[in-house]
Formats: structure tokens, sequence, C-alpha cells
């Protein structure tokens, strides 16, 4: 934004007889990227790096698990870097949204929230409560610790996700929500180790695929194209 | 090269502005006459000056809420303000596609 600058062109050129179509035309682009970088909710580069971050955590996940015959699960230590994680990529997200919303009103506000509690409730919820039936029903440490915690959450919360972006019609989004499903389901039959990787790869494919649509899909609205 | 497909009521770099961060929002959406003026980097005077033009050609509602200190006043794109940036958009992408 070029602050004091854009104040004093705007009395100048009051009437708009000055304003080239060019120049409107750049103005109206560059207004549309500062309104995208203020209003978003998931802007791309903080998708692009939670993307990141899930591919090392769960990296992580599968360097420690991977040559554990039986199965046994993640390490205390690899466990609290993938929560210390989690905390972080949740942090950065409650700042974005506060600052993305702040004077924002509105039914739109409301839905946002709604669906932020869908996919919450359906994360928390979800793989525990099918981690603690496994283990009731007397499912081995393979299945409780490795397979459903890395392949539940991912068909769980991809499918929230992908009936909310449908509902919608956001296409990238559904897109990147179905990605997330096939990786849980792929997960899902690739080991009790092998399925952290999986779900790590799937994710970090789908989010960094997600931020390039985005960012396509906003520079194609510009008059600039 | 004339403006005259261009509508003038949005072809003022400060209004242009105003209209396309108000877009930018999800519709039915409002946003406070503070927040608008920190994104855009406007005086108040200057603001509002600029709000009254839109609002009396309908492409913007303003709404006041509470008194003194505690009033807010939320500012909310109408359809036909929506509208009238598509076609906005639409005829200056017609305009550099000639240049």
């Amino acid at each position: 934004m070029d602050g004091p600058h854009d104040i004093d062109q705007t009395a100048r050129a009051d009437d708009g007889d000055g304003l080239d179509p060019r120049e409107a035309a750049r103005l109206l682009a560059q207004t549309q990227r500062e309104a995208q970088r203020q209003f978003n909710l998931s802007p791309a580069w903080l998708t692009a790096v939670m993307g990141a971050v899930i591919l090392v955590a769960y990296g992580a996940l599968w360097l420690s698990t991977r040559r554990q015959h039986p199965y046994q699960g993640p390490n205390l230590g690899v466990v609290a870097l993938v929560y210390a994680a989690v905390a972080v990529a949740i942090a950065a997200s409650v700042k974005v949204y506060r600052r993305a919303t702040a004077g924002v009103a509105g039914p739109s506000v409301r839905q946002q929230q709604a669906e932020g509690v869908a996919i919450l409730v359906s994360f928390v919820l979800g793989s525990p409560v099918l981690q603690g039936a496994m283990k009731h029903y007397g499912a081995g440490d393979a299945i409780v610790y490795g397979v459903i915690p890395a392949a539940a959450p991912l068909i769980i919360v991809g499918t929230t996700v992908l009936g909310i972006a449908a509902s919608k019609a956001d296409w990238p989004q559904c897109g990147a929500a179905l990605a997330v499903v096939i990786a849980g389901v792929v997960a899902a039959f690739a080991g009790p180790s092998g399925a952290w990787l999986a779900a790590g790869i799937g994710l970090f494919i789908a989010m960094a695929g997600y931020a390039a649509a985005d960012s396509s899909r906003h520079r194609r609205r510009s008059p600039q194209g | 090269m004339t403006a005259d497909p261009l509508d003038p009521v949005i072809h003022v770099p400060a209004r242009l502005r105003i209209v396309v961060t108000l877009a930018a929002l999800p519709e039915g959406a409002s946003l406070s006459f503070t927040r608008l003026q920190d994104v855009l980097d406007l005086t108040p005077g200057n603001l509002i000056t600029h709000l009254r033009k839109l609002e009396d050609a309908g492409y913007l509602k303003t709404e006041t809420t509470g008194n003194g200190r505690a009033s807010r006043t939320s500012i909310a794109l109408t359809r036909h303000g929506r509208a009238a940036l598509d076609t906005y958009t639409a005829a200056l992408r017609d305009l550099l596609g000639g240049l």
C-alpha cells in the first residue's frame, strides 16, 4: 500500500479524469492483492508452510517407527515434536483468523465459525474415538497407535472439509480435501509405519496444491490477468 | 483513449479502492469504518466523502449502531455495487485488450 501517496493522488484525481485505464487496472489489481492479504483466512504462504511442517512432523513419526518389529508406536520425543508443531500451526492460524476477521461482520463470519467448529470436532473426536474402540476390542498397537491415528484424521477431517467445500462450490478446496481423503485411504493400507509417511506426503501435496490453486485463482480475477 | 465506458462513480482512485476492498469480503458481509480506513490509509473526512458518493449511487450501504463513543459504523457493498464493479472490470479489460 502506498499510504500518503495514495491520499494525495485521490485528492488530485477526485473526478477520475486523470486516471488512465492502465493505471486504473494497476490500482485495481494492487487493491485486490492487498484486500486478499488483509481478509484471507488461509493465505497461500500459511497453507504452504503448514504443509511443510506437517511433512517434517509426519516424516519424523515415520523415521521413529520404520524399524520397529513388532510395531510399538512413535517415541515420546517425536510425539512431543508433533504436538509442538500442531500448537504452532494452531497459534499461527488463530492470529491470521483474528486479523482477517477484525471489523468484519455478517452471516458469512458466523458460517465460517460454524465450519471451524465442525472441523475441530471431527479432528478432536474422530480418531481418538476409533482408537479407543479398537483398543477396547483388543486390536494391536500397529492398528491403535499406527494405522488409525495416521489415516483416520485424514479421512474424517477430509470428508468434513469436502462437504463444506462442495456446499460452497469452492473447487480448489474440494480438490485439496479429496486429495487428503485419498491420502488417508492409501495410508490405511500402507502399514503402521508407512501410514505416517503416506499421510505426510499426501497432506503436503494437498496443501501445496491448494496454495498454488488459490494463488492462481486470485491472479485470474485481476483485469491485468 | 476515452474513459467513457468506465463507470465515473467507480473510476476515481479512492472509490475504486473502496469498492474493490469491500468486494473482497463474502457477499452480505460488512466492514467497520475504522478497519476500512485502516486498510485504505485514508483520512476520515476523505473516506466519508467518497462513501457518501458511493452510497448515493446505491453501490453500498452504511449502518450505524450505538451512540456516542460506542457507536460503530459498518459498510457493505450492495448487489448493485458488486455488479457495477464486475461491469467496470470487464470494461477495463476490454479497453486494455484494445490498447
